[in-house]
């Protein structure tokens, strides 16, 4: 083994946690992947069917034991990761639509119509994700799952929006553009040519941060009552449900937590992986 | 003829009664420390010290019986007994009641009580800026008169055989003591020591008290906001006694131990699944008696309180006086209600939305309906609403198809006599026997009728009542003598004893 090593071009040693972080953050969210696809056409149990007893403690029939009404955790915690991954690319949909819209407008926009958008980004930023959520979760008239993924998307889309408009700045500022503008191309050319494929790398790796964080807020939302209803089976609402039961079934509690928590580092893991592989900056100065 | 109840004579009799029900409830009390002071841990610490101005329930908890007496007094197990008044004489139209008042009773401040006292009371809870809760039962009073000092004489607009009943929710106040929300001045066993804002009452023995004295030195209700940290006091002996459990899991840790007392009491708190009775296909009685055949509320009682908890036929608990059993009248049969729904013509089924407030145990008890409910064809819709969503989209606009609902007061079959109740149930006969029931001229006409409304409403499943909740009290095993009941969410500590150390 060592001989082949040594045969081999020398790969800076370093280069390995780099691929660990993102390797890690591929095997967790795809394995959260796996089980939400594998969950559209078989899960261990019918979700609402009351299969076991009242808060059975984990076994070989019930993995992740069962819940009051008997029904079994760890088909509901398959489920769960079905929604989470759901709201979360949904949310990020939204708010990559509406925030990369409106961050590339205000950078084209006259130096007026800038500041307001501007302005606007920073007071919907100052309001807290969950915060501006609720609201939006308010003005609907019933909750539902859609109606989580449309708040949790626009109220990341702030966001995305002030990144967005940064970013762009700082392209429209480099020279090729001045080219490319007095060749004569339309804005949305340069839009599309220059501009989305420069900032792309960094706003990839800001969705998938993102992606955690509205799977986050998701938890929060179902755990007071606002996300999707019963009996879509949210982490959050599990949380909510085994809250009462901690200490007498303490499992009811953990294994949503244990699922919430990976996917969430998977994310994390892999938008930090996905940085250090797409910034070539931070690639030269390691 | 005009009706005359003595009561002279009882006294000895109920006390006696309440020692033997009392004394089932924890450990003997021969040597009972007279001097040691009980501590009552409580999640509902009041907002103010006045009944009449919104204190909510953690005031009655302290001062009903304790601090403050009424005319009249509900006991634990439901009867109504003379606490102020020695004895009452009605006029033959049952519009007039004359109460005689104890004699020698002196206020916490050293006032003497008199009927003026009693008129100002009543006219406290009666009166336009009152917020009590029982403002609207009162509200046959037409007129009180105290021709001498221990005599009062109230006059009804109509006939109200539940006014001694009403009555114990009355404090007897001083009328010279001024503003109450701070303060207390009541004629009860313990007089107000020390109220700690966000963290408790302290009431010690009253030495000029007219009735028993206290068998303890003295109470302090200690107040959490979160029912772990009420059990971990429990557990550490911060606290002698927890006055309501809301949760069977938490006891797990109590059950078996030798150290604490765990204790079961009939709560009056009934979770109901309420259909608006005014829609289709709700208006329907075989609709209704079909959904409650198709739930399995022993499974479902199970689920959520484990071993407590009882089961219910009707809106009536056992501990109303016009309680029957009528758990027989739609026993869990899904068959049956298949076929009552197909009699009713939804052979396939129906869509409906239930409006769940989102605390526990809603949302879970929700979703068993649903599942339940699945099994016969009927699909369930759970929409999550917050208990003020609750309050103007039920309470107020009746803007629903089906709700659930705790409904926590003792007495309460009335509402369905109000065909303008939220859930809108209006039958000419019921409504009838309720109303006439309140003009009854003896006790027993108004138990006969209440109990044939309440036969009823059964039979028509106005709403399903899926359980009783359990009233679950906790004590450390060297305190006896607390009642168990709690009704009406009252605390009586007189009776309380704590073995020497």
């Amino acid at each position: 083994m060592t001989d082949l090593v040594d045969l081999q071009a020398p790969a800076p040693a370093r280069r390995t946690p780099r691929s660990l972080t993102l390797s890690v953050g591929l095997v967790l969210v795809g394995l959260h992947l796996f089980v939400a696809l594998l969950t559209l056409f078989w899960t261990p149990y019918d979700p609402t069917a009351m299969t076991g007893g009242r808060l059975e403690p984990p076994s070989w029939a019930h993995w992740a034991g069962t819940d009051r009404l008997g029904r079994d955790l760890f088909t509901q915690i398959m489920i769960g990761s079905r929604i989470a991954l759901t709201v979360g690319a949904g949310a990020v949909a939204i708010a990559a639509a509406i925030g990369v819209t409106l961050g590339v407008l205000a950078a084209f926009a006259t130096r007026t119509l800038d500041d307001v958008l501007a302005a606007t980004f920073d007071i919907l930023i100052a309001f807290p994700t969950l915060l501006l959520a609720m609201l939006v979760v308010a003005a609907t008239d019933t909750a539902s799952l859609f109606s989580a993924i449309l708040a949790l998307g626009i109220a990341i889309s702030a966001i995305v929006a002030r990144l967005t408009r940064i970013l762009a700045k700082r392209v429209l500022a480099m020279d090729y553009i001045t080219a490319a503008r007095t060749a004569g191309s339309s804005w949305p050319s340069i839009v599309f040519r220059h501009v989305l494929p420069n900032i792309w790398p960094t706003l990839s790796v800001n969705f998938a941060l993102q992606f955690g964080i509205a799977i986050i807020a998701e938890a929060s939302l179902s755990y007071l009552g606002l996300g999707a209803p019963p009996p879509n089976a949210s982490w959050g609402r599990l949380l909510q449900e085994a809250q009462g039961t901690v200490y007498t079934a303490p499992f009811g509690a953990v294994a949503p937590g244990i699922a919430l928590v990976s996917l969430v580092i998977g994310m994390n893991l892999l938008a930090d992986g996905l940085r250090d592989v797409g910034d070539p900056t931070r690639r030269r100065s390691r | 003829m005009s009706r005359r109840q003595s009561w002279a004579g009882w006294g000895a009799g109920i006390a006696t009664a309440l020692m033997l029900v009392l004394g089932g409830a924890g450990a003997q009390a021969q040597d009972a420390d007279p001097s040691a002071v009980i501590r009552i841990g409580s999640l509902y610490e009041p907002q103010n010290l006045d009944n009449t101005a919104g204190a909510g329930q953690g005031i009655t908890e302290a001062f009903n019986g304790n601090v403050y007496e009424g005319l009249f007094q509900l006991m634990d197990d439901g009867s109504v007994e003379p606490k102020l008044a020695t004895d009452y004489t009605v006029s033959d139209d049952g519009l007039t009641y004359t109460i005689k008042l104890q004699p020698n009773v002196t206020f916490h401040s050293g006032d003497p009580l008199t009927s003026a006292d009693v008129k100002h009371s009543i006219e406290r809870v009666t009166a336009e800026t009152s917020k009590s809760s029982r403002k609207s039962s009162l509200s046959t009073i037409e007129s009180i008169e105290t021709p001498d000092e221990q005599t009062v004489v109230i006059h009804l607009k109509e006939r109200s055989i539940s006014l001694p009943y009403n009555l114990t929710y009355v404090w007897i106040v001083n009328d010279a003591a001024g503003d109450l929300t701070t303060s207390a001045d009541g004629t009860g066993p313990y007089k107000l020591d020390a109220w700690r804002r966000g963290s408790s009452i302290s009431l010690v023995p009253f030495e000029n008290y007219w009735g028993e004295k206290p068998k303890n030195g003295g109470v302090v209700f200690n107040y959490f906001t979160e029912a772990t940290a009420l059990n971990n006091a429990l557990l550490t002996g911060a606290v002698d006694i927890i006055t309501s459990v809301q949760s069977p899991d938490s006891l797990a840790q109590f059950k078996d131990n030798p150290a604490f007392t765990v204790s079961e009491g009939a709560s009056t708190t009934k979770e109901v699944l309420a259909y608006n009775d005014r829609v289709e296909p709700f208006s329907n009685v075989k609709v209704r008696k079909a959904i409650t055949r198709a739930i399995n509320r022993e499974q479902l009682l199970r689920s959520i309180w484990g071993e407590y908890g009882t089961l219910i036929g009707s809106f009536v608990p056992p501990t109303d006086p016009w309680y029957i059993d009528l758990t027989g009248v739609d026993p869990y049969d899904p068959e049956s209600a298949k076929q009552l729904l197909s009699e009713a013509g939804y052979a396939d089924g129906f869509t409906f939305t239930l409006d769940t407030p989102n605390y526990d145990p809603h949302p879970i008890v929700a979703q068993f309906v649903q599942n339940e409910l699945a099994k016969v064809g009927i699909k369930v819709n759970i929409n999550i609403i917050t208990a003020n969503e609750w309050y103007t989209k039920i309470y107020q606009a009746r803007d629903f198809e089906a709700t659930l609902q705790e409904h926590v007061n003792h007495r309460d079959i009335v509402f369905y006599g109000n065909p303008d109740f939220y859930w809108g149930y209006n039958n000419p006969e019921v409504v009838e026997l309720i109303a006439s029931a309140e003009a009854s001229a003896t006790e027993e006409e108004q138990v006969e009728k209440l109990k044939e409304a309440n036969r009823i409403i059964a039979e028509e499943a106005a709403s399903t009542w899926l359980y009783l909740y359990p009233q679950i009290v906790v004590s450390s095993a060297s305190v006896s003598g607390y009642p168990v009941n709690g009704l009406n969410s009252q605390f009586f500590a007189y009776d309380i004893v704590k073995r020497a150390q």
